[in-house]
């Protein structure tokens, strides 16, 4: 086969451009640490890097995110714990209060001592982020979202919470409403409340009462029963009749006995006097603000007689404890979003890192193969510029003389 | 003697013409284009006497070049793969260079849009924070635009190349119909002009490079040039001209069309391949255009999504969210050859059935009818095409007002001026609409558990500002009353699912209370910590609103690099391949065509041996009649 002088020097020349190229190339990936310089060099690669880049990017964002929610969330907790401090004197107060040997001036004392405790926890209801933003406000969080006037403290923030997204598929609220934590507590014992009558003269006073049968009570208000009436005809004998009139049971009584009817029982002390009275109604919803204004208000009475008064001051406590209970469970819940957010967060560290792992796989030189590479390479190219020029002397004219 | 003399002359004239061919030959040894040449020489004819036939020595027949035709053809053809793929790769390698930094490219400013709306979702009242949203915004404008312009600068230079590259194959389709002419001229002599063909071939390899062509050689020693789909270019000496003028529709673009003798022009743009020209206009439309059009489906997405959700939303000066974004909307490009009298509108309507095709609205002469250019099929599209009932198709309403002519046509690029329109309409940080247009609360009277969560609004062009009442008609039935006391829904009650009215949604959760009432209304507290809407924002843009459903705005700017990469690798994996096939057919022509140098010195040794030697037989020759006369005199 003929090859002509023009082939034999174009293919080392291009063969050389070749290998030059690939040289290149190598050392291009070595200096810069890259494999993939454009997506041409590796287009599902690039592709792949492109979107785990992102995510690292995501990911970092819900951290952040994160990292601003507990903050606030940790301060809530702070004041839902200072919130619990207070009614925990206030009991302590209450307990003091409930002294029949005291005089109406001792109690008035302890009803201002109540009023501060009034005034702190209406402050925690409207503490601050470092930003000035008030934590139990909802979206309303520019203006304090409790205000008083007169004896009473009333809610003016929204209803709803910030929700922080703190994962791709995670979302957590920011925050608590005040209504949540500090306005809509169950009152009595969640199911009931007890009170005496506002003219009661006997001594009897009236306790809690728990739910015996939470069926048998829920049926007998479905089908309208409401609130009891326990009417002491004299003091040993007592009827129980429902908001419509009708006689659930009657009995006698004695001091420190129970009375129970439709799965409710309660428990009474005391002497009371013909013609006394006792209510159970259903169980509303309250504030510990007005827990703590009912008691002042009880202890500021002066036309209460013992019995009334130990009867109101046993609600307001149990209103208090219903209050650190809401504030507990608040906590609670608190507590569990932080804890959200830890697991989060760790789940965000190891996903980072494993992206960041990947992306370095797909696109780091991997500099033991690509120097190896580059001295084949270079040992390839060295040989074709070698043969090549040796090659090249050879002609038959260097061997025509004359 | 005489024939002594005689055919030694004819000998001595033959090895000096063979040396003067085999001189030439090594003198055009690098003489890129020429053929070996060839001395063919042939016995003299020979006399009769009674004792044999002599012969009369040699005689000089032609000479003739080394040179096949098929060898030819085939250099040229991988030469105008090897030129298109290659002018493909190195066009597509820049634009696959401008969108491939991870770091800085489309996607990363995409996703730290998204991370500064996720940001302001934690602090919905921070100035601060909403400058960055704005700036962000700005950033992700500015980069698309910067893309935009890279693509435009790129286009026109092709433009350019385009024009240039016509007026060179001009230049050398005259120059062959010339040769054509003088080779014609010289073949009447009966000897083939080997210089001039090897002339005329240099030019045609040209040519190669610049567009596909097929040469025939006719019987006259003329050849003639076809390009494109068998459209000629050099026939029987005379030239057709290629001519590059503006596209009737869009004048940015050439088309490439042959002019006939009498000055009628065909456009044969579609019939071009191979060479320079194909590969340019292969990148023209597989690689400038589609990009064009993804970045602006992108920035349509984007401004779509974004202002819709502005919408549903109330800003920090207590209004409804304004529109982010600004962008530019479908190009409609009349013909210039249009007679009639209609005008074209389109709007973008249905963002998911977008895509990254250009379009063509004609009249055929009794409907209007679309077609996709992109891919060559045509398109259904729904409706009368008035105002009231516009055509619908590829996520657009056409409307067409007047009286078109048959064939009167309008070009459809649905989003290529999409991003050069582009710009942030929001001018205040205030301007963010963070919160929901709507807000709920639970009246203090509740006895039972329930919570509101905030409405969100699903369609803010028929969302009314109205107070609404939900009641529970007992613990597990609600009823939903406007503020005039009409009953606008109600149903059965279970925590967390959507109650829906007045184009928007609630929920409740918890366990409410027969007799609880909530309250649905327009929010009006513009410093609200209310961050629904931006929350919304920044699900929006991670949700697939794209290509029917399945595609985020971060996935088509991922398959716009992807793909891009994809594009260039495969043609520069072609142009490779094609150089490789390249260079075997010009090594197999150059082995028959080329000169060897130890070809030539061995052939100058045997004819300067022979001449020699055939100046030994002349000085024989004279010797013998020397001998002769000396013979003769002395006598």
């Amino acid at each position: 086969m003929r090859i002509s002088t023009a082939t034999f020097q174009n293919d080392a020349v291009s063969q050389m451009d070749a290998l030059e190229a690939a040289l290149q190339q190598t050392q291009t990936e070595l200096s810069t640490g890259s494999q993939i310089q454009n997506a041409a060099d590796n287009p599902i690669g690039a592709a792949q890097v492109n979107q785990m880049n992102v995510e690292v990017s995501a990911t970092t964002q819900y951290v952040t995110n994160s990292n601003l929610a507990n903050t606030n969330l940790g301060l809530e907790e702070q004041a839902l714990s200072n919130a619990t401090s207070i009614m925990q004197n206030a009991i302590s107060l209450a307990t003091e209060a409930n002294n029949s040997a005291l005089s109406p001036a001792n109690r008035a004392d302890i009803a201002t001592q109540l009023q501060q405790d009034l005034q702190s926890l209406t402050s925690i209801g409207n503490s601050t982020d470092s930003a000035g933003n008030y934590l139990f406000g909802g979206y309303s969080n520019t203006s304090p979202p409790f205000t008083q006037s007169g004896g009473t403290v009333s809610y003016n923030g929204s209803d709803q919470v910030i929700q922080v997204q703190i994962s791709s598929n995670q979302s957590i609220s920011g925050g608590d409403t005040g209504a949540t934590a500090f306005m809509n507590i169950p009152t009595g014992n969640g199911t009931f409340t007890v009170s005496a009558g506002s003219t009661n003269t006997g001594a009897a006073s009236i306790g809690g009462g728990t739910v015996t049968n939470p069926t048998t009570y829920a049926a007998a208000e479905a089908a309208g029963a409401g609130a009891y009436t326990i009417s002491f005809s004299d003091p040993t004998d007592y009827q129980v009749t429902d908001s419509n009139g009708n006689v659930v049971t009657s009995g006698t009584y004695t001091d420190g006995g129970s009375i129970s009817f439709n799965g409710a029982q309660v428990t009474l002390n005391g002497t009371p006097a013909a013609g006394d009275s006792f209510t159970v109604a259903p169980a509303g919803t309250s504030s510990a603000f007005s827990a703590l204004s009912n008691l002042i208000t009880t202890l500021n009475s002066t036309n209460l007689n013992n019995g009334q008064l130990t009867t109101q001051i046993n609600a307001a406590v149990q209103q208090i404890q219903n209050s650190i209970t809401n504030f507990s469970n608040v906590s609670a819940s608190v507590g569990a979003r932080i804890n959200a957010i830890t697991a989060a967060q760790s789940t965000a560290t190891s996903v980072t890192t494993t992206l960041k792992t990947n992306i370095s796989t797909l696109q780091s030189t991997d500099y033991t193969q690509a120097t190896t590479q580059l001295s084949s390479e270079e040992l390839a190219l060295q040989a074709a510029q070698e043969s090549y020029a040796s090659l090249e002397k050879l002609s038959l004219f260097n061997y025509i003389q004359g | 003697m005489g024939d002594i003399l005689s055919t030694s002359v004819s000998g001595l004239l033959a090895f000096q013409q063979a040396l003067s061919v085999t001189s030439n030959n090594i003198s055009n040894s690098s003489t890129p284009g020429y053929s070996v040449e060839n001395i063919e020489l042939a016995e003299q004819p020979g006399v009769g006497t009674g004792g044999g036939f002599f012969g009369n020595g040699v005689d000089v027949q032609s000479i003739t070049r080394s040179y096949d035709e098929m060898l030819a053809s085939q250099v040229r053809s991988s030469q105008s793969s090897y030129s298109s793929f290659s002018t493909l790769s190195t066009q597509a390698a820049q634009i696959d260079n401008m969108l491939s930094s991870s770091s800085t490219g489309l996607t990363a400013t995409l996703q730290s849009f998204v991370n500064s709306l996720q940001s302001l979702s934690t602090q919905p009242a921070s100035t601060a924070q909403r400058q960055v949203v704005i700036s962000q915004a700005q950033a992700l404008t500015t980069e698309l635009q910067s893309y935009q312009s890279q693509l435009e600068t790129q286009g026109s230079d092709l433009e350019s190349q385009i024009g240039t590259t016509v007026g060179e194959v001009n230049t050398i389709a005259t120059n062959i119909a010339s040769l054509n002419g003088q080779i014609a001229a010289a073949s009447g002599s009966g000897q083939t002009p080997n210089q001039l063909m090897d002339q005329r071939d240099a030019l045609v390899d040209q040519l190669s490079q610049y567009v596909s062509v097929n040469a025939i050689t006719q019987s006259n020693g003329e050849m003639d040039i076809y390009i494109g789909s068998g459209q000629p270019l050099v026939t029987d000496g005379s030239t057709q001209t290629l001519t590059a003028t503006p596209d009737p529709n869009d004048a940015s673009e050439s088309d490439i069309g042959i002019a006939a003798g009498n000055g009628s022009v065909t456009n044969i743009t579609s019939e071009i391949n191979g060479g320079t020209l194909g590969g340019m206009l292969t990148t023209r439309s597989q690689v400038l255009d589609p990009t064009v059009n993804a970045l602006g489906q992108i920035a349509v997405g984007l401004a779509t999504v974004m202002n819709q959700q502005q919408a549903a939303g109330m800003d920090m000066t207590g209004a409804q969210g304004k529109p982010m974004f600004a962008v530019g909307g479908p190009q409609v490009l009349p013909s210039i050859a249009n007679t009639g009298t209609s005008t074209v509108d389109a709007t973008i309507t249905n963002l998911s059935g977008l895509t990254t095709d250009n379009y063509k609205l004609t009249y055929s002469g009794t409907a209007w009818e679309l077609q996709d250019t992109t891919s060559g099929q045509s398109v259904p599209m729904t409706g009368t095409g008035t105002s009231t009932d516009p055509f619908v198709a590829a996520g657009m309403s056409i409307v067409v007002n007047g009286t078109p002519d048959t064939n009167d046509n309008y070009v459809i690029k649905p989003t290529a001026g999409a991003v050069d329109g582009m710009s942030v309409l929001l001018t205040s940080p205030s301007q963010i609409a963070a919160a929901s247009l709507g807000t709920a609360s639970a009246a203090t009277a509740n006895t039972g558990s329930g919570t509101i969560s905030t409405p969100t609004i699903t369609d803010p062009t028929t969302w009314t500002s109205g107070t609404y009442t939900i009641s529970f008609t007992d613990a597990t039935d609600y009823q939903v009353t406007d503020s005039g006391g009409n009953v606008v829904a109600s149903g059965a009650y279970t925590s967390g699912s959507s109650i829906s009215f007045n184009s928007e949604q609630v929920s409740i959760s918890g366990t409410p209370a027969s007799g609880d009432t909530f309250t649905v209304g327009a929010n009006t507290n513009a410093n609200s910590g209310d961050n629904t809407n931006v929350l919304a924002m920044a699900a929006d843009l991670n949700s697939k609103v794209l290509d029917g459903g399945t595609a985020s705005l971060n996935d088509a700017a991922n398959n716009l690099v992807s793909g891009m990469g994809v594009l260039t690798q495969q043609a520069q994996a072609n142009a490779t391949a094609q150089q490789s096939v390249n260079q075997t057919a010009t090594n197999t022509r150059s082995n028959l065509s080329g000169v060897s140098l130890d070809d030539e010195a061995a052939k100058m040794l045997q004819y300067q041996q022979a001449y020699q030697a055939c100046a030994q037989m002349i000085q024989a020759s004279q010797t013998i009649f020397n001998s002769l006369i000396s013979a003769i005199t002395s006598g």
